[in-house]
C-alpha cells in the first residue's frame, strides 16, 4: 500500500489498517526476540562473536561520543552562565545544573539518540544485506539460528556496555565545561567545582546507565528486527535503516518519559 | 530419495506452484527447469523448507519436512547443502573461514581438523589458492565452487543448487556442472538443480522436471527432451541454437 491509496480511504478503514499493521508489527518483533534469546549453539563461537560486536559498536562509538560530550559540555557551561545573571544567584550553581543536565538527560537520552543513528544504521544496513544476498537463508539452510547467532550478540554488547559510554560522556561533558571556564574564566574555576559537587545523588548515575540500557535495547533490537527482515534490494536495505533510526528515536523518547515518571516521582 | 506430492503456493492472488509432484532419487542430477519467473527458485526454497507451502508435502526418506518441529529441522537441515544463485558467502569470512563455518557449529573436532576437511573440499573444487581470500577477491565462477565446498563440507546427503551457472562463462559453466555431477556421483548424494540453462540440463540432466506456469507439465530425461510432445518445452528447448542444431539434425519435432 503506498502513500496515495491512504488518503483514498476513509478515517475508519485507515485507522484499522494502520492498527493492524502495529499489532502485526509487535507481534513479529516479539517473535523475533523469541529466536534471538535462545541458548547459543556453541558458547565459544557467541563469546567470540560478542567480543566483536562490542568492539564493532561500543568501542567504535567512543570517539564520537567522546568528541559531542566535551562540546556540549562547553556549551552548557556557556549558555546556564549567560541565563544566570541574577546577583542573587551563587554561579556555584552553574556548575550545579551542568552536570544535572548532563546525568539526568544528556549523556543518556541525547547520546542514544546519537548512537540511535550509527549503531541503528550498523546494524540494521549489516543484517539487510545479509538478508538481501541470501546469506542469512545460507546459515538456516545449514541449520544455525541465524537470528540468535547474528543478533544475539549485537544485542547484547549494545545493552551490557553502553553505560560506559554513558559514564565517559558524564565525565568529558564535566571536562568540557571544565576547559570552558578555565579557558575564559566565565565563572570562577573554584565555584564551578563546587558545583559539580554540591547536591551530588548516586542515584542518577544508576537511573541514567539503566535508561541508556535500555535504549541501547531498543536501538539494536529495533535495528536487528528491520534488517533481518528486510526485503527488496538495496532499496530494502535502505528502508531498513531509515525505519530503525525513526523508530528507535520515537520510542527512545517514549520511554525516556515513562522511565523518568517511574524512577524519579 | 525425495518425494513432492501436491505442492502449491501462493504470494497473494500469484499462483507460483499449482500441484506440483515428483521424485527426486539418489546418485543421479535430478533437473527442475523453466522460464525465468515459471516458480524455480520458490519450488526450491519449498523443497528445503525456506518457504512454507500453501498444500502438499515434501518427504525425505518418508519422512514429512512440514511435520518436523523445529529442532528437529534444525538437525535435520545439517543433511541438506545448498548452493545458492548468488553463492551467499559470508562477507565477513574468508574462504577457509566459509567453509569451516558449519564444521564449527556441527563438530567437535578439533580446528586442525576442521581445516584438513576444508582445504580437502577447497582442493576437490580446485580452489585451494584462494582459501585465505574474502569472497568479494574472488571471481563468480571460484565462488561458486566455494559455494559447492560450503555445501559438501558435512558429506550431505542432499544437495540442491539455484542455477549453479547463472552469470558465467559457458566454459565454466560446463566445469561447474561436471563437478557437481562428479560429486553427485562419488558421494551418493540426492541432487536437484535449478536451471534455465540448456547446455547444463544437456550435459548432466538425468531426471528433469519442466515447470511452466507453477504446474510440472513435463518429466523426462535430456535424451527423451528431443522428442517430447510438449509445445511449451520445445519453445523452451528451441530458444536454444545449440539444441536446435541437435533438433535439425536428428529429425526430431518433425510436426
Amino acid at each position: 500500500m503506498n502513500f496515495i491509496d491512504y488518503f483514498r480511504m476513509d478515517f475508519l478503514s485507515f485507522l484499522n489498517v494502520m492498527i493492524r499493521r502495529f499489532l502485526m508489527n509487535i507481534g513479529r518483533y516479539v517473535l523475533f526476540l523469541k529466536m534471538v534469546f535462545r541458548r547459543p549453539e556453541k558458547w565459544k563461537i557467541f563469546w567470540k562473536q560478542l567480543i566483536g560486536e562490542t568492539d564493532k559498536l561500543v568501542l567504535s562509538s567512543v570517539l564520537l561520543v567522546s568528541v559531542i560530550s566535551v562540546f556540549i559540555g562547553g556549551v552548557l557551561v556557556i549558555q546556564t552562565a549567560s541565563n544566570m545573571q541574577n546577583p542573587l544567584l551563587d554561579r556555584m550553581y552553574v556548575g550545579y545544573m551542568v552536570r544535572e543536565s548532563l546525568v539526568l538527560e544528556f549523556c543518556s537520552t541525547m547520546v542514544a539518540l546519537i548512537l540511535a543513528g550509527k549503531m541503528g544504521s550498523n546494524i540494521a544496513s549489516e543484517l539487510g544485506s545479509m538478508r538481501i544476498t541470501e546469506q542469512i537463508d545460507a546459515m538456516e539452510m545449514m541449520g544455525v539460528n541465524s537470528a540468535c547467532y547474528l543478533a544475539l550478540p549485537k544485542i547484547l554488547a549494545a545493552t551490557l556496555f553502553s553505560p560506559f559510554l554513558m559514564l565517559l560522556s558524564f565525565v568529558l561533558g564535566i571536562a568540557g565545561g571544565w576547559c570552558v571556564v578555565y579557558l575564559t574564566d566565565i565563572i570562577p574555576l573554584a565555584k564551578y567545582i563546587a558545583g559539580l559537587k554540591y547536591c551530588f545523588n548516586g542515584f542518577y548515575i544508576f537511573y541514567s546507565c539503566f535508561k541508556m540500557s535500555l535504549f541501547c535495547f531498543m536501538i539494536s533490537s529495533i535495528a536487528a528486527f528491520n534488517g533481518y527482515n528486510a526485503k527488496g534490494g538495496s532499496l530494502g536495505v535502505g528502508s531498513s535503516g531509515t525505519k530503525s533510526i525513526v523508530t528507535s528515536c520515537i520510542l527512545i523518547l517514549m520511554f525516556d518519559l515513562i522511565v523518568t515518571q517511574l524512577m524519579l516521582y | 530419495m525425495i518425494k513432492v506430492e501436491h505442492l502449491s503456493k501462493s504470494f497473494g492472488d500469484l499462483k507460483v506452484l499449482d500441484d506440483v509432484s515428483i521424485d527426486y532419487r539418489p546418485g543421479i542430477c535430478n533437473m527442475v527447469i523453466g522460464a525465468s519467473g515459471s516458480g524455480k527458485t520458490v519450488f526450491l526454497k519449498t523443497l528445503i523448507g525456506l518457504i512454507q507451502p500453501d498444500a502438499g508435502s515434501v518427504s525425505y526418506n518418508g519422512k514429512d519436512l512440514m511435520a518436523m518441529g523445529f529442532r528437529e529441522k534444525t538437525r535435520f537441515r545439517q543433511k541438506i547443502g545448498v548452493l545458492f544463485q548468488n553463492s551467499a558467502l559470508f562477507d565477513f569470512a574468508t574462504v577457509l573461514e566459509n567453509v569451516m563455518f558449519p564444521m564449527d557449529f556441527f563438530t567437535d573436532w578439533s580446528r586442525s581438523e576442521k581445516k584438513d576437511k576444508a582445504e580437502y573440499c577447497l582442493e576437490r573444487v580446485n580452489v585451494k589458492d584462494a582459501e585465505n581470500k574474502y569472497p568479494n577477491e574472488l571471481s563468480g565462477g571460484m565462488q561458486k565452487r566455494v559455494g559447492i565446498a560450503r555445501a559438501i563440507a558435512l558429506d550431505p546427503a542432499y544437495l540442491f543448487c539455484d542455477e549453479p551457472n547463472s552469470g558465467l562463462d559457458p566454459y565454466t559453466s560446463i566445469l561447474i556442472d561436471q563437478l557437481v555431477s562428479e560429486l553427485t556421483k562419488e558421494l551418493g548424494m540426492t541432487t536437484v538443480i535449478n536451471t534455465h540453462d540448456m547446455n547444463s540440463i544437456l550435459e548432466i540432466g538425468d531426471n528433469i522436471g519442466f515447470l511452466y506456469g507453477g504446474k510440472m507439465i513435463w518429466k523426462g530425461d535430456r535424451h527423451s527432451i528431443f522428442h517430447t510432445e510438449c509445445k511449451e518445452l520445445r519453445q523452451f528447448v528451441c530458444a536454444n541454437s545449440l539444441a536446435r542444431n541437435i533438433i535439425e539434425q536428428d529429425g526430431a519435432y518433425k510436426d
